[in-house]
């Protein structure tokens, strides 16, 4: 084992740092985390009582916990013996083994791991997403109606946050600068800083309320299917529906593959999207929902014969996905994704077919 | 017929542990053969593989590991799925599987080789010698488990 150098290189997949190095400075780091736990817990339950010097066997003065309190005391150095024991126990376990017996010889510890955690398969296709989650909800028409995956609900929640705790400090601020008005003792330096911050939350509350109406007043997208999982090579009937009051210049539904990779770069972890294929299902412009009703239409999806199947590993995916993008009118346009999850053509494909619950099945 | 891969490896790239020079290691080589030429799969097929390591005294090495494995490439971190492992690290087994063996295993139904543009996904199999000196030797030889074609040669739709 060679000792440690200061500066090392990051060659592709090859570093010029020892793993050995590496493996003991990460089980010292899960030692201190334990041991670190260890003492500070020993010295919240050691320092329940206290003894008289000149008599130690009597108890001059005792701490009174209710058992809520222990368990509020000892939160933090239990999490530190739990973090520290368990990472110590797997850096202890994997020591001096390959990459491939680390990733044959996953057992019990992983399940604290949850960054390194394989994320839910297929039975009987490894790498190969569930697709329970989508099959769970039968259509009105089709078979399966496919639950939406729409960054515009990831906008509403984060408007809707951002609004909520930026007010509620403004009220606590507005709450002490009142208090002071009625004492005669205004604050003029807080009454200043109010400004701004109720400017701010008032723009968060209207971002909020315009979010909900376009949200509200396009109306919702669904999409049913006639079979999932798919397979290459075959072909599926969709069916969509767009309700909503108002005019839309125009609606459109792919059929995309994207890829997604996770990786570090320096202290970042991030995550890369790119759509590398992507077919036109169907198209339309000028669309006016009948009154009282929505815009339905019925296409055909075919996933390519020789396709690549859904995949998912922790820091790399392949996903299937129907994606809705529209324009109404009088507002912003908007995108709604419905994710899909092909299985892999050949002897065993489509070997685990979803029994529909209930819906009108019209294939 | 058996497809012929001669393994050897350049001083740079072969040690996972690192090379003392007075190891004999650049001299080491891995000979393996797939039972198909074009190292072609299909799903739940069988696989088999012969290999044999030149090189070195038998004697010197201590275990042998050999993996049937899919990892990704492309942007993201690595991943890895171990498909078949087998660690022979008793002496008395050691004869039989070296200097040279075989062994195969049925592949799973996925998932298949990809070549996309972040994400890669390749098949291998990977021979892995420890030697008594504490070092350790790898060799990996790729092979394709599907057909798929690259995705910058997908056919209709629109490549982007």
């Amino acid at each position: 084992m060679r000792w440690p150098r200061f500066f090392s290189k990051k060659r592709g997949h090859r570093h010029t740092g020892s793993r050995e190095w590496g493996s003991i400075a990460e089980g010292l780091f899960y030692a201190a985390l334990l041991l670190g736990g260890l003492i500070f817990g020993g010295l919240l339950v050691s320092g329940v009582a206290a003894y008289a010097p000149a008599d130690p066997g009597r108890v001059v003065l005792q701490r009174g916990y209710d058992w809520w309190m222990w368990v509020l005391t000892l939160v933090i150095p239990l999490a530190l013996v739990a973090f520290g024991g368990s990472g110590l126990g797997k850096v202890i376990r994997m020591w001096g083994k390959s990459d491939e017996r680390r990733a044959a010889s996953a057992g019990f510890p992983e399940f604290l791991d949850t960054l390194g955690h394989p994320p839910h398969e297929a039975p009987g296709h490894p790498g190969v997403p569930a697709c329970e989650n989508l099959v769970n909800s039968p259509g009105n028409v089709l078979r399966y109606r496919l639950p939406i995956e729409s960054p515009e609900n990831w906008t509403l929640l984060g408007f809707g946050m951002f609004a909520l705790l930026w007010n509620a400090v403004v009220v606590v601020l507005a709450a002490g600068a009142g208090a002071n008005i009625r004492r005669g003792n205004p604050d003029w330096f807080l009454l200043a800083l109010l400004i701004p911050f109720v400017a701010v939350g008032v723009g968060g509350v209207i971002l909020f309320v315009r979010a909900v109406v376009l949200a509200a007043s396009v109306g919702p997208t669904q999409i049913e299917i006639s079979d999932h999982p798919l397979v290459p090579g075959q072909r599926y009937d969709v069916l969509l529906g767009q309700g909503g009051s108002g005019l839309f210049k125009s609606i459109e539904l792919r059929l995309e593959l994207e890829e997604q990779a996770t990786f570090c770069q320096g202290t970042d972890t991030r995550t890369e999207r790119l759509v590398v294929w992507r077919d036109a299902a169907g198209s339309w412009s000028r669309v006016q929902a009948v009154p009282g009703g929505r815009f339905e239409a019925h296409v055909e999806i075919t996933i390519p014969d020789q396709a690549m199947h859904s995949f998912n590993s922790p820091h790399n995916s392949v996903h299937w996905r129907l994606v809705v993008r529209g324009s109404p009118d009088r507002w912003p346009p908007f995108t709604r994704v419905f994710p899909l999850v092909v299985f892999p053509a050949g002897r065993n494909a489509g070997a685990t077919p979803h029994a529909p619950q209930g819906g009108k099945g019209v294939e | 017929m058996m497809g012929v891969s001669d393994a050897g490896f350049s001083p740079e790239g072969s040690f996972q542990a690192g090379a003392s020079p007075s190891f004999p290691a650049p001299t080491l080589r891995f000979l393996l053969q797939f039972d198909r030429v074009s190292r072609i799969y299909e799903p739940l097929e069988s696989i088999t593989v012969r290999y044999e390591v030149a090189g070195a005294e038998a004697a010197s090495m201590r275990a042998l590991e050999r993996s049937i494995l899919w990892y990704t490439e492309g942007k993201g971190e690595e991943d890895i799925g171990v498909h078949f492992f087998e660690r022979i690290a008793d002496a008395s087994d050691l004869p039989q599987v070296l200097p040279q063996g075989f062994f195969s295993n049925r592949l799973p139904a996925s998932p298949l080789s990809y070549e996309g543009v972040i994400v890669k996904v390749r098949w291998c199999v990977r021979l892995r010698v420890f030697f008594e000196a504490g070092r350790d030797f790898v060799s990996e030889h790729v092979f394709s488990l599907g057909r798929i074609p690259p995705i910058r040669q997908a056919t209709g739709g629109e490549r982007l």
